[in-house]
């Protein structure tokens, strides 16, 4: 049966470039170049490890995000946000409202603010649930260190950051629907992709749009005004540098050793003394003696009696006389040394005494 | 200079002479025969060391303004019987506290009670409770708190207690 037409008969097995903006694409090997800048957003202006991140922080992210994401104008005039997180503290309440507050220290209309919900749950950040247990350390950089003496590195290792969702009611409080609209609008238009970012320390933290609201007061014998309520569900998580681990890892170390000028060797000199008789050599006359040496040594004269003068020879080959006294000889281990020596007119006997010095 | 504008409401049979007066009297018997004393802990909100993002203070951060001895009638509530943990963890601690306190008082002594500020009570030759106040009664525009309908003469103020977590008093 004939293979039907449509069918891919050259299909390329050659993995293609996974990020193809990337000169080379990434190959697991070589960092993204975005993935290197985003690593660097973390540890700016700091030490080579992430900076916390704890509650406060997300909470300031949020307020942030209100502040400039969500920046609403109607007639040329911006609806202010109350930039706190307001708490239990009274007195702090007018202290954040003042600049737009009435005679009667009421906030003035439009507003909007943002109140957290107390209780923070575990996070449902899908890349960081329950994925790691016990808190364990992990490797996060290795950073070069020197301290005059040793170079190395040290490993800096930190735990999988604590997911945490936090709940944020942002209301609006207004007393004109166009502003109600305009407000709306920004927020979903900025929420159309089911989420947005606001950037904490150096990392995007996500949050979703959970749920819009109505409280209005539309009574009839009350004051009326509009409220809505916006809530927001950040999914952060905690980084808390309390559990930052940093452990030398290898470290090289230069040792430089100074010494005193002066052959140590000296003292372990080892010295012989051979000493050539010549007892019955009449005066005047010329005598020799050999000895064949097993060992390295420096032959150099030290005393004689009733020599006139004395030639050395090496396997018959002359190497010093008399006229160079002083000078060592050296013999190697197997030479045959003669000694030869004119006898002075004494009758008494003639000898020669040389030292030997092992070379080593 | 802000407008003035006068009263002319019930001119037929009572002024501001008469405003004046009976005013008076009441405060020489509040001030001078009852003499309920307590002491006003406004906080400078200017000075006070806040956080960036709650703007709260701890106990030590808080910054005060020179303490104000004031009189005024004072109404305290039943102790609260509560706890923290459904039953567990017993609490009891002094009721609401809702003193009444004449504008003029106030103007006197140049201070102004605002929500948030601390007062205290002294309770005995010992204790002083403290209280904060959850509402400074500065909206004064009901009947109850006017001479007949002339003009607003005090404010009632509602303080509730705290505990030393909040304020640490004298």
């Amino acid at each position: 049966m004939a293979l039907p037409k449509k069918n891919k008969k050259n299909i390329n097995i050659t993995p293609s470039q996974v990020q193809g903006h990337y000169p080379y694409g990434y190959n697991g090997i070589v960092t993204p170049n975005r993935r290197e800048e985003i690593s660097d957003l973390i540890s700016e202006h700091g030490t080579m490890l992430p900076k916390s991140v704890l509650h406060a922080d997300l909470d300031r992210g949020m307020l942030d995000f209100v502040q400039k994401d969500l920046r609403t104008s109607v007639s040329g005039k911006k609806i202010p946000v109350i930039d706190r997180i307001l708490t239990l503290q009274r007195w702090g309440e007018f202290s954040k409202t003042w600049s737009f507050s009435d005679k009667d220290r009421n906030v003035s209309l439009p507003f909007v603010v943002v109140v957290r919900k107390p209780d923070v749950q575990p996070g449902s950040n899908p890349a960081l649930q329950y994925t790691i247990p016990d808190r364990k350390q992990f490797h996060y950089a290795k950073v070069p260190t020197w301290d005059g003496n040793r170079k190395g590195y040290d490993v800096y290792k930190i735990p999988q950051p604590v997911p945490v969702d936090v709940i944020y009611d942002v209301k609006i409080v207004c007393n004109r629907m166009r502003e109600l609209n305009q407000f709306n609008k920004i927020v979903l238009q900025k929420f159309t992709s089911r989420q947005a970012y606001t950037f904490v320390k150096g990392h995007y933290i996500p949050m979703i749009l959970s749920s819009v609201g109505d409280e209005s007061v539309v009574d009839t014998e009350e004051r009326r005004y509009y409220q809505q309520n916006y809530q927001f569900q950040l999914q952060g998580f905690l980084i808390d540098e309390e559990e930052f681990e940093v452990t030398p890892a290898v470290s090289r170390v230069v040792t430089l050793i100074g010494g005193e000028n002066r052959n140590s060797k000296v003292n372990d000199t080892i010295t012989t003394k051979t000493t050539f008789h010549f007892d019955s050599l009449p005066p005047g006359t010329f005598g020799t003696k050999t000895k064949q040496y097993t060992t390295k040594v420096d032959l150099t004269l030290m005393r004689s009696s009733n020599v006139d003068s004395y030639d050395i020879y090496i396997n018959g080959v002359w190497v010093n006389d008399s006229q160079n006294t002083g000078i060592p000889v050296m013999i190697n281990p197997n030479d045959n040394v003669k000694v030869e020596i004119v006898k002075e007119t004494s009758l008494e006997p003639a000898w020669i005494l040389f030292q030997e010095t092992v070379v080593r | 200079m802000a407008k003035k504008i006068p009263i002319t409401r019930i001119s037929k049979f009572f002024g501001s002479e008469d405003f004046s007066l009976e005013q008076d009297i009441g405060m020489e018997w509040l001030h001078g025969d009852m003499h309920f004393t307590m002491v006003l802990f406004r906080v400078d909100k200017k000075l006070s060391d806040v956080d960036d993002v709650y703007g709260e203070s701890g106990v030590e951060e808080i910054r005060y303004h020179p303490p104000v001895e004031f009189n005024a009638q004072v109404e305290i509530a039943d102790p609260q019987n509560k706890s923290y943990a459904s039953g567990l963890v017993n609490q009891m601690e002094p009721g609401n506290m809702t003193i009444n306190v004449y504008i003029k008082h106030l103007e006197e002594l140049g201070v102004d009670i605002s929500y948030g500020d601390y007062i205290g009570y002294p309770e005995n030759e010992t204790t002083i409770r403290y209280y904060v106040v959850t509402n400074d009664g500065r909206v004064t525009s009901d009947m109850k708190h006017s001479m007949g309908g002339y003009k607003a003469f005090y404010r009632t103020i509602l303080c509730s207690f705290v505990n030393e977590n909040e304020f640490k008093g004298i």
